[in-house]
């Protein structure tokens, strides 16, 4: 139902590619269009806020590493979703996942912060990735033994995460001197290291780019990511040549808790260096509109993130010097979604 | 009265105030649900009801004004959602994430945009008790279930209309049917295509207003996290009432006395339970439930699916 044209063009099939990506360009433009239209019409300067929106990030090197440090979270949670996704099944819960995985990674980042950062540092982000894996096993688990809906066991476990985060910040390794519920900060060798010291760049960058690589190359150059996809496709089919649908399932939405779970340990050990409630942002909903943007294709997807990051970066300019709302760039965003979703139906016909 | 009795009239008249929202998003879930239409864009809907509707209320300065506005919204959400899935035959749930988006964005921008960033959130009146003549003076019953505001009345009704045209009309059969085997009811002259999107559009009618329900009742006013999971929890119901009005009227009896029990023991005090624990409650027990009901319910055969009558087998 999904994956009917996920594209396989990494080769030199240049007709293949401008077909593939002019629908994006059309739809980019039109929810510009329609969002300009809007913006002049609450009596803004549609152009200047075009300009900031797009250009921001590209004017300053703080705009630049402001927007690479929203590209690593929203990278990872983009791939949360889009690998079940390509097994059919709906992960909506990578919020909590990253929540849970920033509270495991602060856990092992606060108990063993005498560890030297050769151990303290792998030790943080696996225990990151191993919480949010935890997260969604506990929806797989239902989905595999009740039968329950993951889109929605995966949502409440977003709204358990958010009671969760609030209690160890304000209860178990609370931060006295802080206002907002924040823990102690986690042992210096959990930090990630710098690659750029001012403005600060974290080496989570790498470890998303790494990661995007790997999840492209296991989902479309490897047998097991291609019993992902065929069950995706078509499940009863697959069932019929042997594929264990159901593990399969499992298999998927525990590995998008692992990629959710290890964007909480780099928010943690790379530019929080503790667990502050609020820290998740609203990375997850623009995960899953790049994950649907790039239609569950994980070339695409560290593109797609990127060209949002950018958007965003300059989303938060515009409503600080035009005093336009920032939600106004988050309905681009889900236009862009819509034009691009219509843009297949266009095809089809 | 004693002090327990007291105490009990007062939780249950709350339980009865919480109940509204979930009744309606859930009876408005499980109509296209019957359709084959599965919404999940409940909580992107009751946010834009919240918002247009509080603005609607703030502006004419009338509560019935504002609800209206909240039910077209929300009708113009599920004629989108019926008209992407049934006639441009789309996949269901990726547009019923893009509507989730459309509304939580559209929700905190309409506000800010008519509102502004103000000190004081402006403010409109609650819903007023219209107590029942004549029955609200029964004792204990009487203060419970005839001392509400309108919408408590409405949503009992509502639910007892959906039971009767669902199981005792050809109507609501010909309706049933289309969620089962849409090309059976094809076949029978039943209009699927019209059927999907009358129950679209009147279920997101059912959440704006849902949503709507929210500041009129708890706050006065819209906030970001007004909602805070009841549209995802209304899918829930819809599943847990296995797609009957009268079971997810009982359904959500019971979210709502989990809701109000989860914040009374919060503000009571005197329980030695982390205020976080009991705020996960809703959510944890929602789980809970659903793990036997899912044994002895089962959703429309046909939910989730597009109909194509040209399509010897219609995915």
């Amino acid at each position: 139902m999904v994956n009917e044209n996920a594209g396989r063009i990494l080769g030199l099939d240049y007709r293949k590619i401008a077909n593939q990506t002019i629908p994006y360009v059309a739809a980019v433009g039109a929810a510009f269009l329609a969002a300009g239209i809007f913006i002049a019409l609450m009596g803004f300067d549609a152009l200047k806020a075009y300009n900031t929106i797009l250009f921001t990030s590209f004017k300053t090197t703080n705009g630049m590493v402001q927007t690479l440090l929203k590209f690593v979270p929203l990278v990872l949670q983009a791939l949360a979703f889009t690998v079940p996704f390509a097994a059919g099944k709906f992960n909506i819960g990578g919020e909590g996942q990253l929540i849970v995985g920033a509270i495991g990674a602060t856990g092992a980042g606060i108990i063993f912060s005498d560890l030297p950062a050769v151990l303290l540092l792998p030790l943080v982000i696996l225990s990151g990735a191993l919480f949010g894996a935890i997260w969604a096993a506990i929806p797989a688990w239902l989905l595999y033994r009740f039968n329950m809906n993951e889109i929605l066991t995966t949502v409440l476990m977003n709204f358990i995460s958010f009671s969760l985060i609030d209690y160890v910040a304000t209860k178990v390794w609370r931060d006295p001197a802080a206002g907002h519920p924040t823990t102690i900060p986690i042992g210096q060798g959990g930090q990630l290291p710098l690659l750029i010291s001012s403005p600060p760049l974290h080496a989570g960058l790498l470890i998303a780019i790494f990661v995007a690589v790997v999840i492209y190359i296991y989902t479309d150059k490897t047998s097991a990511g291609y019993e992902l996809i065929a069950t995706g496709a078509n499940p009863k089919a697959s069932r019929v040549y042997g594929i264990n649908v159901p593990r399969i399932f499992i298999l998927s939405l525990v590995l998008g808790g692992v990629l959710a779970g290890l964007s909480g340990a780099i928010e943690v050990s790379g530019s929080h260096h503790r667990l502050i409630e609020g820290l998740q942002s609203n990375y997850l909903l623009l995960g899953l509109i790049i994950g649907l943007i790039a239609k569950g294709n994980n070339l695409a997807v560290p593109f797609v993130a990127l060209f949002i990051a950018i958007l965003e970066v300059g989303a938060s300019a515009m409503q600080r010097t035009m005093m336009i709302p920032g939600e106004m760039v988050f309905i681009v965003e889900a236009l862009i979604l819509v034009f691009v979703l219509l843009s297949d139906v266009v095809r089809r016909r | 009265m004693d002090e327990f009795g007291g105490q009990f009239v007062s939780f249950a008249k709350l339980v009865m105030l919480a109940l509204v929202p979930y009744v309606l998003a859930s009876q408005g879930t499980m109509l296209s649900g019957r359709t084959g239409i599965f919404n999940v864009a409940q909580e992107g809907i009751m946010l834009v009801g919240a918002s247009a509707g509080f603005l609607g209320a703030y502006y004419s300065g009338s509560l019935v004004v504002g609800i209206l506005v909240a039910m077209v919204v929300g009708g113009l959400f599920g004629l989108a959602l019926a008209y992407f899935t049934t006639t441009l035959k789309m996949d269901q749930f990726v547009i019923g994430l893009a509507l989730f988006f459309v509304g939580l964005g559209l929700s905190t921008l309409l506000f800010k945009i008519a509102i502004g960033v103000t000190l004081q959130p402006p403010l409109i009146p609650t819903l007023d008790a219209v107590p029942v003549p004549g029955l609200s003076k029964i004792p204990v019953l009487g203060d419970i279930l005839f001392n509400q505001n309108w919408l408590v009345y409405l949503t009992v009704l509502l639910s007892a209309l959906l039971y009767y045209v669902m199981y005792q009309t050809s109507f609501g059969l010909a309706l049933r049917a289309v969620g089962e085997n849409p090309k059976a009811a094809d076949s029978l002259g039943v209009n699927v295509t019209l059927m999907r999107y009358g129950a679209a559009i009147v279920g997101g009618m059912l959440m704006g207003v849902a949503g709507a329900y929210l500041p009129m009742v708890y706050t006065g006013t819209f906030t970001e996290g007004i909602v805070r999971g009841r549209g995802w929890l209304s899918i829930a119901l819809a599943f847990f009432g296995g797609w009957s009005p009268h079971l997810i009227f009982l359904g959500s009896l019971f979210f709502a006395g989990v809701e109000v029990l989860a914040l009374r023991v919060q503000v009571g005090g005197g329980v030695s339970i982390p205020y976080q624990f009991l705020l996960m409650l809703p959510y944890v027990a929602t789980i809970l439930v659903m793990m036997p009901a899912l044994k002895w319910v089962r959703p429309p055969a046909f939910l989730g699916r597009n109909y194509d009558r040209e399509k010897r087998t219609s995915v």
